[in-house]
């Protein structure tokens, strides 16, 4: 009875806020909230399928899939030596191939514990942040057109005797948000450059920073169906939305065709495969099968002049693929925690999970661990139109300027823990989560409009709610 | 055998002299027989964990001192000393590699400090260079600094080096490399203690944002010790010891110049040991995960007691140098390998299940 009755008043309680609401003009119609119409997060603890680990440690990225079988494990197991190895100056007896020129030297440097590299204290130093270059335009692939004598990437590091292609530079401007409740936020704009460029740097070219980002449950990523990602596809906004969203087609050099953009900030590499070999001798100087020239073979800096290519062995290359594809994902903590419920209902009606879509499932796999599995990354891995603010202004494949690939929000909660600090975006300029809303802009500009409209006290479940994942 | 007992008892002694000379707790002889969850976290990561990094930073202090004595009056005493200056250093960054979790990781310390394989070429090429060898040189050849590159110095690849074989450059590289680990050790302890870095209030102070609990903060510590459980077994004595099916390759040995794996591993075994007793080398309270095992579990908390002193024995009873007894002693390395392996699993399937269950 005391119960029913509650419930009762409750039902009118939030009758009338909508009411009052709804006569103040319909700006404010995602504050309906009660606890009766809080989403159950129950179905999505797991957030990785039958990949999902429990864990709110440092561990939290690096820990195996529970789900692999032993010769999978084992596998796995080797990709993580792989992913840990340090290349040093060819020729050496072991790991050697390093650079000439490079940007670090294991891919464990750039992915620390798995996860995200912070945006980087000292800029000339070695970091998990990379700049991209090319002319503007778009190739006959669609491809991103390389500027001579520094391809598509600047490396910013070379071994002892040669010289690396520049030295980046960085400045900020500050730009101040001013929410709702009168809570300023001052935002950090990383505007990069190089200077000290081993030959003159075109004036037209253009540049776009990337860090690099987590790489737990990338294998899931890769599978999510190509009927699924073309289905979620709104080119034309048909639906009224405001919010588009598009396929990135992108060039196999593998198979030498055009094929779906799954990975990268602009999604502009089709598969894991190829993503591993980009970084291997883009990031590291290490080539391979997929990629047997050394980055700057044409260049008077980048040729080691040694007879030692593919620099990695096969089984190495496909070891370290192996072990990005069957990392655990995380489970979501606290999720039947009220304001974390309120913050899951807040982040749907604040049309955050319209890009951000919660559930994505695979098909059948290989690899038996990945196979038809449901599971919560809160991305529809599609580009957007991002806005000015984040925009680099550098085509690359279908992406234009201004788009970006929807980031999966899995694991957030867990960076400081495992990272220690909580750098989010491309460029890794928003130092904690309002900020990287804050950033939103374009195809997101109404979400984040309806963000800073928040009491403090809806912002912080939203928050609450990021921070469960 | 003999001398590593010898270097044990100069080490406990060592340790008791800046026991007393500290106002912190009292070394602790008697059992302790409770704790709060607040109380083995605290304690392990002042007295423990900062102190070992405060150890291992005066170590790497003198380290630079003994090099550069060395580089004045070049001696077969002097490299000596040098040596066991190394050695020194070096025991007390094995006992941290029970917790390669927070700045040692985060801040790119451990690359840094304890790259491998050492970057041969890119050693040659800085020696055989005309520029001035400084700690910016180390730090723009990352692969060409820190423990190993000063082991590959200061003993040669095969451990035979002569102090009339160290040129003038060499030594130019051994004092910047020393001074450029201080530099680094220096780092590693800042970004623990609460006047600097402060790492450890992420310990004491759990918070929504960072730990949300002693509990998982236990769990880290607990994950610390299966890790490097794990990585001695499978990783530094497997991969020597069987690489590429079945060949030992001495190459794939981590401190193979000095003939100092062994101790490595043991002092790893060490590492967990200080953690799990809350207790080293005479400092600390005695309130750690034995404890709070022991209140609930006595039979658990004399398993693992008993399987790190076991991991230590096996370890030990290898004969000889380790890269000799990967070809010619396999099965006490073996043996040794199994009982670090029976270690991992005690940890793995029973402490942390213990801890994520039994303390709240």
């Amino acid at each position: 009875m005391i119960f029913s009755l509650k419930r009762f008043k409750k039902v009118v309680f939030s009758l009338t806020i909508i009411f009052l609401l709804q006569s103040c003009g319909d700006d404010n119609e995602y504050v309906d909230i009660t606890e009766d119409n809080f989403p159950d997060l129950t179905e999505r603890l797991y957030a990785g399928g039958k990949t999902t680990i429990f864990s709110n440690t440092s561990n939290g990225y690096s820990t195996p899939a529970p789900n692999l079988s032993g010769s999978e494990l084992s596998r796995h197991l080797e990709g993580d030596i792989d992913f840990e190895s340090i290349f040093v100056t060819a020729p050496a007896n072991i790991n050697s191939g390093l650079g000439p020129i490079f940007n670090n030297s294991s891919c464990i440097s750039c992915h620390p514990r798995d996860g995200r590299a912070a945006h980087p204290q000292n800029i000339q130093a070695r970091s998990g942040l990379l700049l991209r270059t090319s002319l503007p335009g778009n190739g006959s692939n669609e491809n991103p057109i390389t500027v001579n004598g520094f391809g598509l990437q600047i490396q910013n590091q070379a071994i002892f005797n040669f010289q690396p292609e520049a030295e980046y530079t960085v400045q900020y401007q500050e730009i101040a948000e001013k929410l709702a409740d009168g809570t300023i936020v001052y935002l950090r704009k990383p505007i990069f450059n190089v200077t000290n460029t081993y030959i003159p740097f075109p004036e037209n070219a253009l540049l776009s920073p990337r860090i690099a980002p987590p790489v737990f449950g990338l294998g899931l990523l890769e599978l999510i169906s190509d009927t699924d990602l073309i289905n979620s596809q709104d080119i034309n906004d048909s639906n009224g939305d405001g919010i588009s969203g598009k396929l990135n087609y992108v060039w196999n050099p593998l198979t030498q065709q055009t094929e779906i953009g799954k990975f990268g900030w602009k999604a502009n590499t089709p598969n894991l495969l190829i993503q591993c070999a980009a970084a291997y001798v883009e990031d590291m100087g290490i080539t391979n099968s997929v990629f047997p020239f050394e980055t700057g073979h044409d260049q008077s800096n980048g040729n080691d002049h040694l007879n030692d290519d593919a620099e990695l062995s096969d089984e190495i290359l496909h070891n370290a693929v192996f072990y990005t594809r069957t990392l655990a994902v995380p489970a979501p903590r606290n999720i039947n925690d009220k304001d974390v419920k309120k913050g899951a209902k807040l982040f749907a009606d604040l049309q955050c999970a319209t890009c951000h879509t919660p559930k994505q499932q695979t098909g059948f796999s290989e690899i038996s661990a990945l196979s038809f599995q449901t599971f919560y990354p809160y991305t529809d891995q599609l580009l957007h139109d991002m806005g000015e603010g984040l925009a680099d202004n550098r085509p690359d494949f279908l992406a234009n300027g201004r788009e970006w690939k929807t980031r999966p929000l899995w694991g957030i909660g867990l960076t400081f823990v495992v990272n220690n600090h909580t750098h989010f975006l491309h460029d890794g300029r928003a130092r904690n989560i309002t900020e990287a809303i804050l950033w939103h802009g374009g195809e997101a500009e109404n979400a984040k409009q309806n963000f800073k409209k928040l009491s403090k006290e809806d912002r912080e479940a939203l928050l609450k709610f990021i921070n469960s994942l | 055998m003999k001398n590593y007992l010898v270097k044990s008892v100069a080490l406990a002694m060592t340790a008791f002299t800046i026991a007393s000379c500290s106002d912190n707790d009292e070394p602790t002889v008697d059992p302790v027989e409770t704790a709060t969850l607040k109380e083995a976290v605290t304690n392990t990561s002042n007295n423990i964990i900062i102190n070992t990094y405060s150890n291992l930073n005066q170590k790497a202090a003198a380290l630079h001192t003994a090099v550069t004595q060395l580089s004045t009056s070049l001696t077969l005493e002097n490299l000596t000393k040098a040596k066991n200056a190394w050695m020194e250093t070096r025991v007390y960054w094995e006992q941290s590699e029970g917790f390669l979790y927070g700045p040692v990781d985060t801040e790119g310390i451990d690359p840094a400090m304890d790259t491998w394989p050492v970057d041969v070429t890119a050693m040659n090429d800085i020696l055989n260079s005309s520029s001035p060898i400084t700690v910016a040189t180390l730090e723009n050849n990352n692969e060409a600094r820190g423990f190993h590159l000063i082991e590959f110095l200061l003993w040669g690849e095969n451990g035979t080096k002569t102090v009339d074989q160290l040129t003038p450059r060499q030594l130019e590289l051994l004092k910047a490399a020393a001074q450029d680990l201080h530099n680094n050790t220096q780092k590693l302890h800042n970004g623990w203690i609460a006047s600097a870095g402060n790492f450890v209030d992420n310990f004491i102070n759990p918070s929504p944002n960072a730990y949300p609990s002693y509990t998982v903060v236990l769990e880290e510590i607990t994950e610390g010790l299966i890790i490097i459980a794990d990585e001695v077994a499978n990783g530094k004595i497997e991969d020597p010891l069987n690489s590429e099916g079945s060949t030992p390759n001495a190459e794939l040995e981590e401190s193979r110049f000095s003939n100092n794996s062994k101790t490595d591993f043991i002092d790893n075994m060490r590492s967990i040991q200080n953690i799990y007793l809350g207790t080293a080398n005479g400092v600390g309270n005695g309130k750690g995960l034995s404890t709070l095992v022991a209140a609930k579990n006595p039979t658990l908390d004399a398993k693992i007691k008993n399987a790190i002193s076991d991991a230590i024995m096996g370890l030990d009873a290898i004969p000889g140098t380790f890269s000799n007894a990967i070809f010619n002693n396999r099965n006490q390395v073996k043996a040794a390998q199994v009982k670090v392996n029976t270690l991992h699993t005690v940890l793995q399937a029973e402490l942390k299940p213990f801890v994520v269950n039994n303390l709240k």
